[in-house]
């Protein structure tokens, strides 16, 4: 509309010139910066059509973008926009005022501070020292209390020397159940929580939650989280076929660790751990209750700075421990073998096509009656279970080359090749009777199951 | 303990047990990680308090966590209790990496913007005391000046030696020319925007009598609404219509404020 009136108002020179070769590649600035390399094909000004085209021409290269026109003009176009992008930017970054470091929210977030980061002022800059109300507290938190502040409404301050300590020792916990192929659950069920669990989650390759816990989800999981996707996994976390049967029964896998950013709201979900023996880390307020979990980090839970700090803390443990076991397993040194209970898949199972059809038709079936809050639930839960598939076996050394997880050729013996490792009559047993109890949680199956909006994944 | 469960801290002797008895065939994953890092003892109470005596406090308050008071509380209580308002100044405590307090130089005045030597004035040994004074303000202009300057300053007085009503005053005065300097300019700035064209909405105070005008009106038609129900409500009572001139009628229809003059306007 502009560009029209423009052409017409005032002609030609009114536009601006097309990009002369001259032009484009030597622009002298009033600075230090004395050539810019400037990429004609983006240049911003340039109009198709410009001065000696028609002003529907020019106007229609604005009102009707051509999508194709960007990567027509050049095969990596959006490459080249990329990297001048990069290079105007670092370019003039230096120009103009220097900041000093401060503090950056997001990078809480995009770029979580390590175990050996952990100081004092960084807890202090944190508000991680910041008790509740003297009224309010719970006296078996006496000994993590640094002092009282305030005259009218006093509140306890944490002492920050227990905040590091505890929270070192919470990162060597997290940092070895990782390694030692465990399932880290983080839940933070408070508002803003929930970029720093989901983020803490994916570092230590383990499961998040960010809404309320469904009491149950532990002691009745065969029910609540019944449908959720199970896989079996071998020690290079490379999806196994083949057990797809099988998982069908499976309930969901419990964690082998849980971390927990807000003790007062989630206290179903500590005390469901307790009763199945699952340790759990938890943030320790002054009115918390420190009996409630395996490993307290007292702190202040109300700060979503402090919590952002100490997820992200427990998370690139967590990253460390995956690293070191992604290591050992690659050098053909995995853990022992663990109770999951499963049997080899038959020639019938492995080949997948006939089963997935049928069950193709079965979760259609099933899809159309369940409600979306299933599948959502589901995606909540972020249940995606993986296990190291022991199928491989324990001895190390007696191994060929693990990264071939199970060969339909391959005879079941009783463990004679040192591939696979079943005694059937063991797991079956502790497997059927332990329902209720503690189920034996190395079973880590998980099955991939397509649900409305999913696709088929490997 | 009754009302205590201890199971989060006895998960790996729980452990222990079920393999013991054969309920599980193989430990779980942080099993021996849990060994190697046990839990932190639990429901311990250490005293807390020094105690003064070598037979020590009484044991309720040696187990209580200690209060902390430091020698700016005094100060901050002194002069926050004569100047009230300064509570009501907003007042940034964000801090970037958590030595913030250290940035800051309580022996530079806090009128230190003010006193700018004039350009290529010298001290006695020659040193050129302009450049030194923009210097230290390259490092100090972002202090906060506001009460809790104040007590600093006169804390830093304090230290280096001033009796306390002098140092008081000292940090007082500073800090008083530098608020008259700053809200004069203030002043200033506004009266010449406004006078090239620019305009201001409403101040606080102006909006807080619109809130109150407006729930002044909300409750005023309520009140209307509520003298018709009480009207119709007494009317009630009586079968039929009142007799004009019967006492008690009279006093009913007529003795609403303004009730029907004003239900008339409306």
């Amino acid at each position: 509309m502009i560009l029209r009136s423009l052409l017409l108002r005032h002609g030609r020179a009114a536009l601006p010139k097309p990009p002369s070769p001259l032009r484009s590649w030597r622009r002298y600035l009033a600075s230090q910066v004395e050539q810019i390399h400037t990429n004609p094909q983006s240049s911003q000004n340039y109009i198709p059509g410009g001065t000696s085209g028609t002003e529907t021409q020019a106007v229609s290269s604005l009102t009707t973008p051509n999508p194709t026109s960007p990567s027509s003009s050049h095969p990596d176009q959006i490459k080249l926009d990329w990297d001048f992008f990069h290079h105007q930017k670092a370019t003039t970054r230096p120009l103009g005022t220097s900041l000093t470091p401060h503090y950056k929210p997001h990078e809480l977030l995009s770029n979580p501070p390590r175990p050996e980061d952990i100081t004092l002022e960084l807890l202090l800059a944190s508000q991680a020292h910041i008790g509740h109300s003297t009224s309010l507290w719970h006296p078996a938190n006496a000994k993590y209390i640094f002092g009282v502040r305030g005259r009218e409404d006093p509140i306890h301050i944490i002492s920050l020397d227990a905040t590091a300590a505890h929270l070192r020792r919470a990162c060597k916990v997290v940092r070895g159940v990782a390694e030692r192929g465990g399932l880290v659950l983080f839940v933070g069920s408070r508002e803003g929580q929930a970029g720093c669990v989901v983020k803490a989650a994916k570092l230590a390759g383990g499961c998040h939650l960010f809404t309320k816990w469904i009491p149950g989800s532990i002691t009745n999981g065969q029910q609540i989280l019944g449908k959720c996707a199970k896989r079996v996994v071998n020690h290079l976390d490379e999806s196994v076929p083949g057990f797809e049967k099988q998982l069908l029964r499976r309930a969901a896998v419990k964690p082998d660790l849980v971390v927990c950013l807000n003790m007062l709201e989630n206290y179903v979900l500590l005390h469901e751990c307790a009763l199945n023996n699952i340790p759990t880390v938890g943030v320790l307020d002054t009115d918390c209750n420190p009996t409630w979990v395996t490993y307290p980090v007292p702190a202040n839970d109300d700060s979503l700075r402090c919590v952002q700090v100490i997820a992200g803390v427990l998370g690139r443990a967590g990253e460390e421990g995956q690293a070191e076991r992604m290591r050992n397993a690659r050098r053909g040194d995995y853990p022992a073998r663990q109770d999951h209970g499963l049997e080899a898949p038959s020639e019938e199972d492995v080949d997948a096509e006939p089963l997935e059809k049928e069950r193709a038709l079965l979760l259609a079936a099933e899809a159309f009656e369940d409600d979306e809050a299933v599948g959502v639930k589901e995606g909540e839960e972020g249940e995606a279970d993986h296990v190291d598939s022991s199928l491989t076996g324990a001895e190390g050394p007696e191994d060929d080359g693990g990264s071939v997880p199970y060969e339909r050729d391959a005879a079941i013996e009783g463990g004679a090749d040192g591939r696979v490792e079943f005694s059937p009559t063991v797991e079956q047993g502790s497997k059927v009777s332990d329902e209720e109890e503690w189920d034996t949680k190395a079973e880590q199956e998980s099955e991939r199951k397509p649900g409305p909006g999913r696709r088929e994944g490997s | 303990m009754g009302r205590y469960d201890f199971a989060p801290q006895r998960v790996h002797a729980h452990a222990t047990q079920l393999l013991a008895q054969k309920r599980i065939a193989n430990p779980p994953p942080w099993y021996n990680i849990i060994a190697a890092i046990p839990p932190a003892e639990r429901l311990t109470r250490p005293p807390l308090q020094r105690s003064q005596r070598p037979g020590g406090k009484k044991a309720s308050r040696l187990f209580k966590p200690l209060r902390l008071q430091y020698e700016e509380d005094r100060l901050r209580w002194d002069y926050f209790n004569d100047h009230p308002w300064e509570l009501a100044k907003p007042r940034v405590v964000l801090e970037d990496d958590g030595r913030d307090a250290e940035k800051w130089d309580w022996s530079i005045p806090l009128d230190h913007a003010l006193n700018r030597p004039k350009s290529g004035a010298t001290s006695e040994e020659g040193v050129r005391l302009d450049l030194e004074w923009d210097g230290i303000h390259a490092q100090q202009a972002g202090r906060p000046i506001n009460g809790e300057a104040v007590v600093q300053r006169t804390n830093d007085l304090l230290n280096s030696g001033i009796p306390s009503s002098h140092a008081s005053t000292i940090a007082l005065a500073e800090f008083a020319r530098h608020q008259h300097y700053t809200e004069t300019s203030l002043r200033v700035a506004r009266e010449e925007a406004l006078a090239t064209g620019a305009f201001f909405g409403p101040g606080p105070l102006e909006i807080g009598m619109m809130l109150e005008d407006r729930q002044y009106e909300g409750w005023r038609q309520w009140a209307e609404k509520e003298i018709v129900a009480l009207k119709q409500l007494q009317g009630s009572a009586y079968t039929g219509q009142g007799v004009e001139g019967s006492g008690q009628d009279a006093a009913l229809e007529g003795g609403t404020v303004g009730g029907e003059e004003g239900l008339a306007k409306e």
